[in-house]
């Protein structure tokens, strides 16, 4: 395994609340695998990045649970052991590609300091192999486009520069939170693509954080749905979006209008988020789950194989045999 | 039957000193009454602007918009026609209500517009009440601050301010782009269950096309300021004829399809 994340909790403390963001979370991604993490706002997909990154802010806490890379334990590394790790080993793309790059720093300069600083070669050097990884990203004359600023380009064309300057060190692991949001449905497409070929050519692992289960099922091979904090459901994009078996799942799917027939109305989920500060004892879906049953309330459950025997496909819910 | 709105020859040119933009440029299209009409296209299509000509917030450069057969346009000025008559729901339920006024301020503000005897028989407490229960809101979030409310709770403010007058047209613009897909469901069935009551007619403006199929009777879709197809949604997605429409439905994630394959 690359990456593995064992009873992974986080706590963010504030002056008069404690707020339990992630709680209990496992999850694995082997060498040269897309990993889709799936959730709504609020489901701790996001923290979870940022605890592998060691980029979490000073007043959260990790209260249990490890974060282990190649082997090594991700939350025993000092400052500096990070930063040669971060970019290097471990690769980020952010959604929003405006503020992830240097506003008044040329591209081809951007892209020029991170080699530099990962690899001993010089800057001159470095700066040719920043030119070479944006033709390696599609971008067409990538000496012209070396030599702008990121206001310049457009949006599609600033996330290649953003998805080349994560794979220029280049990374084991790329960890890619909501990379296409923000992009149009053509440009999405091509950006998903080309983060395809990276990994399949250079044997990168991509941790790919979205809400949006269409992109998943394009380009995941295996999925974890969070839902508040918590991993409810796990398994191969098949088995996830063919036979979901959480509630929450199941629920997350019937909501697309993509399916639905005209006229009739989506599934949408009642209630509202639980409040994390105070976490149910059972399920912590159980208060919007359509069919739970009074153990539901009473007890936490964990994950166990969805149906019997099945080693990928894995399913935190009391009811899951039902 | 006569179309509610028409849309004819209908341009808009942005001009900043010598440098000359053209957001639209020669669309036509009408809605019938009780209709909901998609607009479809990606940022930058024009899709926005149409929005905008058609509810008076930014007069057209050539070409007439008509609504009810009265032309909306002299000019650079707008023909209100009937006050509250038209109403829009916006993309961003963050910033598209005012954070130092209080939900029902929020709401009645629409009111404003309608003369003084209307305004009152509108208004009245327990229409106001039952509005916001219809919108899924409870009494008691009246004397609160949009800052209270979640992303879903807040478009529902947006469309209850939308529908306090009693209009017949809405044009909704992305009224679900920034809500999750849980929420967006919600919000989704709510629109369907308001235009069935009401008898609303609604001009739809979103970039998702799976939304635009599942919400819209008839579409067009805009590239680079012109519609490139217009027609009935079943008919586009299913027969579509236009290259750039082709291209936008393959390029749509689809979540039964088998994943591309990646060791090509």
């Amino acid at each position: 395994m690359l990456l593995e994340i064992h009873n992974l909790s986080v706590e963010f403390e504030s002056m008069q609340d404690r707020v339990k963001a992630l709680q209990a979370v496992s999850f694995s991604i082997d060498e040269g695998e897309i990993v889709g993490i799936v959730g709504e706002s609020g489901s701790g997909k996001s923290v979870t990045a940022l605890s592998i990154l060691g980029l979490l802010e000073k007043n959260a806490h990790i209260s249990t649970g490890s974060i282990s890379y190649k082997g090594k334990n991700l939350l025993s590394l000092s400052k500096k052991d990070w930063q040669s790790l971060r970019g290097k080993e471990i690769g980020m793309v952010f959604q929003e590609p405006m503020t992830a790059l240097h506003p008044t720093m040329r591209i081809g300069d951007q892209l020029a300091e991170v080699i530099h600083r990962h690899r001993s070669i010089s800057y001159k050097e470095a700066y040719r192999q920043a030119v070479a990884s944006l033709a390696e990203v599609q971008i067409n004359d990538p000496e012209l486009v070396a030599r702008k600023y990121p206001f310049e380009l457009s949006g599609g064309m600033r996330q290649r520069v953003v998805i080349a300057l994560a794979m220029s060190a280049p990374p084991d692991l790329l960890i890619a939170d909501e990379p296409t949001t923000a992009l149009d449905v053509t440009i999405q497409h091509e950006v998903l693509k080309l983060m395809q070929e990276l990994a399949q050519k250079r044997g990168t692992s991509i941790m790919l954080i979205t809400h949006d289960l269409g992109v998943v099922a394009q380009v995941c091979q295996r999925v974890v749905v969070m839902y508040a904090g918590e991993v409810v459901e796990t398994g191969t994009t098949q088995e996830v979006l063919h036979s979901p078996c959480h509630p929450y799942t199941k629920a997350l799917i019937g909501a697309l209008p993509d399916l639905a027939e005209q006229g009739q109305p989506l599934l949408a989920i009642p209630g509202e988020s639980p409040d994390l500060r105070n976490r149910p004892d059972g399920c912590v879906f159980a208060p919007r789950c359509s069919c739970s049953l009074p153990i539901c309330r009473e007890d936490h459950p964990v994950l166990e194989p969805a149906v019997s025997g099945s080693l990928t496909h894995q399913v935190s819910c009391w009811g899951r045999n039902q | 039957m006569n179309p509610l709105l028409a849309v004819n020859g209908v341009s808009k040119e942005y001009t900043k000193g010598n440098h000359r933009f053209q957001a639209v440029s020669g669309v036509d299209f009408a809605i019938t009454r009780g209709e909901t009409f998609g607009l479809i296209g990606e940022s930058g299509s024009g899709k926005s602007t149409l929005g905008k000509m058609v509810t008076g917030l930014e007069p057209p450069t050539s070409g007439t918009i008509t609504y009810e057969g009265n032309s909306l346009w002299n000019g650079n000025r707008f023909n209100r026609l009937k006050p509250g008559e038209m109403q829009i729901v916006f993309q961003d339920p963050q910033s598209s209500l005012d954070p130092r006024m209080r939900v029902q301020a929020i709401i009645t503000e629409p009111l404003l517009a309608l003369p003084a005897a209307e305004r009152k028989e509108k208004g009245s407490k327990e229409r106001l009440l039952a509005l916001i229960t219809r919108v899924g809101l409870k009494p008691d979030h009246l004397n609160r601050y949009p800052h209270e409310f979640s992303g879903g709770q807040r478009q529902r403010i947006a469309i209850a301010r939308a529908l306090i007058t009693d209009p017949s047209f809405v044009v909704l613009d992305e009224p679900t782009s920034a809500l999750d897909v849980s929420v967006q469901a919600n919000v989704l069935n709510l629109l369907q269950e308001l235009k069935r009551e009401r008898n609303l007619t609604y001009l739809f403006i979103s970039h998702n096309m799976a939304v635009i199929r599942y919400m819209c009777d008839r579409m067009a879709v805009m590239q680079k300021g012109r519609i490139v197809e217009i027609g009935h949604v079943n008919d586009i997605f299913v027969n579509p004829v236009d290259s750039y429409t082709k291209t936008l439905l393959s390029s749509l994630p689809q979540l039964h399809e088998k994943k591309e394959d990646i060791h090509v």
